[in-house]
């Protein structure tokens, strides 16, 4: 067995490593004009928690991809330097003797993400336990939904949350691996019939009904109640992962259609029976109708969009309360990216967007080189959702599409957030790993 | 193959990021500028927030409105509640209003054409000179419109017919503009409070409140009768007494006079019809003018569009005034001759600001001609010292009036305005806006009341127009627009405010002249 070093992984994670306190710094001497090391206490545990992270992966020799831990490790730190920087009180948790701020909480989060993915990174040695139970799988989201729909509290009109004791969740944010996990088992075994579909409705290709039904009436139940709900974000990113992976696994375009223009006439319907819909829509169309009503969230965001130009009004030096009050509400969670490319421009969007790419892309060649459906199809439908949410929450910032609650992974603010997009990191690390032993074994 | 297709979906993957990608670069670098000129940007804001603003005063150098900055935060104090609805706010939390929005950049000095971006960039060098401003309010005569109403709902606008200054603007109930303009963390509750009154006080009723203007409007409509020569003023309408008592069908709508208190129906003419506000009478003139000439007279006289106080560069907006039901902001056409004849007693459609009645009555008193209206007297050089300063950097005036009708016709309808005042029958209806009755002597009012029925069990708006002085060969010097909101009949409650404010106003310019 070959040695695993993981020396492409040490030197991408050193100048992220890097770049976290120096960022803390400078946010430090901007706010306070003078340099202390007390601040850069956080930083030094984010730095802490990916070394000791990526050490755990040398040790267990870990054959996992190697850009991905960098990837998280940067765009966890952007998000880290900015929260950081923002007011502590937005949020934060208390109890067990603890009385933490919002950047503190949000490494404990990340602390955990880490032991989550490597968990699953390390000790998922095979994929039964995802593909066979695939039922299980259903019934445990149906579970999740249920649940959220019975005992469920909302903030800002979506029903996201579960109260359990000393934490709260947001069990969307698991359900989506779940959905995930499903998806790609039932599409591993049913694709070739699928694919083989002779039913045609003019131009159109309909998969064979009794193979696609059951697919269908879960996904009809995971829409249904994602929009009765009140959270159009996951709904919307549901869809787009179900269609993905559909594509992915049939490689017809005319799925994708059908779905596209189901998804179109949904809106429509949607549109003329929720008044929630309908004033989203049109805060999206004409935020500046009313700047100071309906439209103060988006309105204040291009504003601040517009603040930070080419290069950003440099980091701690954005204009982040007014008047006693966050210049955006809500920016620690839905508008984080516009926060970051306030203070670093729009060069630090690019870095930002270009860092999830990477995540995303890499997510793809894992696909692209796993040994089976199975697995081709769950690294497909993991990276096609971090993909589809980071676009989703950012294109909503800049008003490409609606504003939605979803979060920017491992960017936003929150734990669910950050603890199920690691657990999809660890799912990805698994699979690229058993591609390179299984490569190894296929070898002579 | 689902390799394969992973890397079309690479490919479109890509192409997302690419176009999120882009709408970042939209916003940060080719709106960039546009964004940051727009008034409301917090940008703006946050600058301001620590800029001196510059000092309002009323005519007669008395402080309305001044700053201090404390902590590093210019704060607002305004020193008289009557005019929060003319100065509006400068709160650090919720912005501006009124004519510290209109002249937000006067007052913090900073008059550039683009100022965004200089403002912006100046800060950090030379701090802005900021301008002071005068208003073309007395405050006496303010302070006595609003004690009239008492704090109850409603306006009353009053402003100079031959020039279009405004001499007194109040909107009721006000409330204080310093608990929303200081302290930025306290500013919440008193905002919060004035949101739920379900008496909205936030509201400038002078200038966007929207009221059934009842028989005020006939005012307009013999205006408009006369000058399109569809009566004159010794025009009678043979069937109008008998109608008087049996109603006077219109498309099979019978349109009923209201209570007329005993006057015995006569064959009227405009001067009695005016006096005892005979709906019969105007249904009739309003017919004969017709649908499509009634709405020209309206847009002729400022209905039906929004408009404006001062310049349209610094506009303190008024909604607009509507005769028949809106289409696209604009009045729409007449559904039928009904409308078109209970819109000419101020029924039907028709909905009306305070200030566009004034500026009717003003016409009237004005020989035809409609003064454009203004507030903000002159701009001077800042003055720490609690008076205005001697050095005057501008002033505005007159842009000169519209003529709507012509000087004949105004006479005669201040003729008939006169009598609904001071005539025999008159004075039963709208005799409390006789300024004799409050200490003037010399000089005689003129004016029209309204009762705006409401329908269902609502009490009605009581409204008076007038001017004075109306005798004739006299150039009025004030002319008035009252409305209570559900204050019952207009000779009630609106034509004494009416009356009291124009012989106060009389008192006023009297002494001030010698």
């Amino acid at each position: 067995m070959r040695l695993a070093w993981r020396g492409v992984e040490l030197g991408l994670l050193l100048p992220v490593l890097l770049l976290v306190p120096l960022g803390f710094a400078i946010t430090h001497i901007a706010l306070s004009g003078a340099f202390e090391v007390g601040p850069l206490g956080l930083a030094v545990g984010y730095v802490a928690l990916f070394v000791a992270a990526h050490l755990v992966l040398v040790a267990f020799r870990h054959r996992g991809d190697q850009l991905l831990l960098p990837a998280v490790g940067a765009l966890g730190g952007m998000g880290m330097i900015m929260l950081n920087r923002l007011p502590q009180d937005l949020a934060g948790t208390s109890g067990f003797g603890l009385d933490l701020g919002m950047a503190a909480t949000q490494l404990l989060w990340f602390g955990v993400g880490l032991v989550a993915m490597l968990a699953i990174a390390i000790g998922l040695r095979d994929d039964g336990l995802l593909r066979h139970y695939k039922y299980s799988w259903a019934a445990v989201g149906i579970f999740l939904l249920v649940a959220t729909l019975l005992i469920g509290y909302e903030v800002n009109g979506a029903r996201l949350w579960i109260d359990l004791g000393p934490v709260s969740i947001q069990p969307g944010e698991f359900l989506k691996i779940v959905l995930v996990v499903f998806l790609a088992a039932y599409l591993a075994e049913t694709r070739t019939l699928l694919t083989s579909a002779r039913m045609r409705i003019g131009f159109l290709s309909i998969p064979p009904l009794p193979y696609f039904l059951p697919m269908l009436v879960l996904f009809a139940i995971v829409m249904l109640m994602a929009v009765r709900l009140n959270d159009l974000g996951t709904a919307l990113l549901f869809f787009g992962i179900f269609l993905t992976m559909l594509f992915v696994a049939t490689g017809r375009r005319s799925y994708v259609l059908i779905g596209l223009i189901l998804f179109v006439a949904g809106s429509f319907v949607a549109y003329e029976l929720f008044g929630h819909v309908q004033s989203r829509v049109n805060v999206w169309l004409d935020p500046f109708a009313d700047p100071l009503g309906a439209g103060f969230q988006p309105v204040r965001a291009l504003y601040a969009l517009g603040r930070g130009g080419v290069f950003g009004e440099g980091l701690g030096q954005g204009l982040v309360t007014l008047g006693g009050g966050l210049t955006i509400p809500f920016v620690h969670t839905d508008f984080i990216f516009t926060a970051i490319a306030e203070e670093l421009g729009v060069l630090g969007a690019f870095a930002l967007l270009g860092l999830a790419a990477v995540v995303v892309f890499r997510g793809l060649r894992i696909a692209a080189l796993a040994r089976d459906d199975f697995s081709a199809l769950l690294a497909v439908g993991l990276s096609a959702s971090l993909g589809l949410q980071t676009l989703i929450i950012i294109g909503g910032n800049t008003k490409l599409v609606p504003l939605t609650g979803i979060t920017l992974p491992f960017v936003s603010y929150g734990g669910s957030s950050v603890v199920a997009s690691f657990i999809m990191v660890g799912l990805l690390l698994s699979i690229s790993h058993r591609t390179a032993i299984g490569a190894d074994e296929a070898a002579p | 193959m689902i390799a394969t297709n992973v890397r079309r979906l690479g490919f479109y993957l890509m192409l997302a990021f690419g176009v999120v990608s882009a709408s970042a670069v939209w916003w940060q670098v080719l709106e960039a500028p546009s964004l940051a000129a727009r008034p409301d940007n917090p940008e703006v804001l946050a600058a301001r927030r620590s800029l001196p603003r510059g000092t309002i005063f009323d005519a007669t150098g008395q402080v309305l409105a001044s700053s201090e900055v404390v902590d590093g935060l210019s704060r607002r104090t305004y020193t008289d509640q009557a005019f929060t609805h003319v100065i509006g706010y400068a709160s650090l939390r919720f912005g501006t209003t009124g004519i510290e929005r209109a002249y937000e950049d006067i007052l913090v000095g900073q008059t550039d054409p683009n100022p965004i971006r200089d403002l912006v960039d100046e800060i950090l060098d030379r701090e802005p000179e900021p301008r002071d401003l005068t208003l073309t309010i007395d405050r006496r005569l303010q302070d006595f419109a609003a004690d009239q109403l008492g704090g109850d709902r409603g306006a009353v606008v009053a402003l100079d017919p031959s020039s279009g200054r405004i001499l007194a603007m109040v909107s009721s109930p006000s409330y204080d503009a310093t608990a929303i303009s200081g302290d930025p963390a306290a500013a919440q509750e008193p905002m919060d409070a004035l949101r739920n009154d379900p008496s909205e006080p936030l509201l400038p009723r002078d200038r966007l409140g929207l009221y059934v203007p009842g028989s005020i409007l006939k005012v307009f409509t013999a205006a408009a009768g006369l000058d399109a020569g569809v009566i004159t003023p010794e025009t009678t309408f043979p069937d109008q007494p008998r109608q008087e008592t049996e109603g006077f069908v219109v498309d099979g709508f019978t349109i009923l006079e209201h209570d007329l208190g005993g006057i015995a129906p006569g064959l009227w003419r405009l001067s009695e019809a005016l006096q005892v506000s005979s709906n019969i009478f105007f249904a009739h003139v309003g017919l004969e003018i017709g649908q499509e000439r009634f709405l020209d007279y309206a847009r002729r006289f400022g209905f039906c569009s929004d408009s404006v106080i001062g310049s349209p560069a610094r506009p303190l907006a008024v909604r607009a005034s509507l005769v028949t039901q809106p289409v696209d902001g604009d009045c729409g056409p007449f559904a039928d001759d009904v409308e078109l004849a209970s819109a000419s007693f101020g029924q039907g459609s028709t909905q009306v600001t305070p200030v566009q009645m004034a500026l009717v009555a003003a016409t009237i008193a004005g020989d035809g001609v409609a003064p454009a209206p203004y507030v903000v007297h002159d701009v001077r050089a800042h003055s720490d010292d609690g008076s205005p300063s001697d050095e005057v950097l501008e002033t505005f005036s007159s842009t000169g009036g519209t003529r709507v009708v012509s000087a004949e016709t105004a006479r005669a309808v201040r003729s008939g305005m006169l009598d609904a005042v001071n005539g025999e029958l008159g004075r039963l209806f709208a005799g409390q806006g006789d300024i004799t009755l409050y200490g003037i002597t010399n000089d005689r009012s003129a004016g029209k009341t309204g009762t705006a029925q409401l329908g269902g069990e609502q009490a009605p708006h009581s409204w008076f127009i007038g001017f004075a002085p109306a005798q004739d060969g006299v150039t009025p010097t004030i002319a008035v627009a009252v409305l209570v909101e559900s204050g019952g009949s207009g000779s009630g409650r609106a034509a004494p405010i009416g009356g009291q404010v124009m012989a106060e106003w009389l008192r006023m310019s009297g002494a001030a002249g010698g």
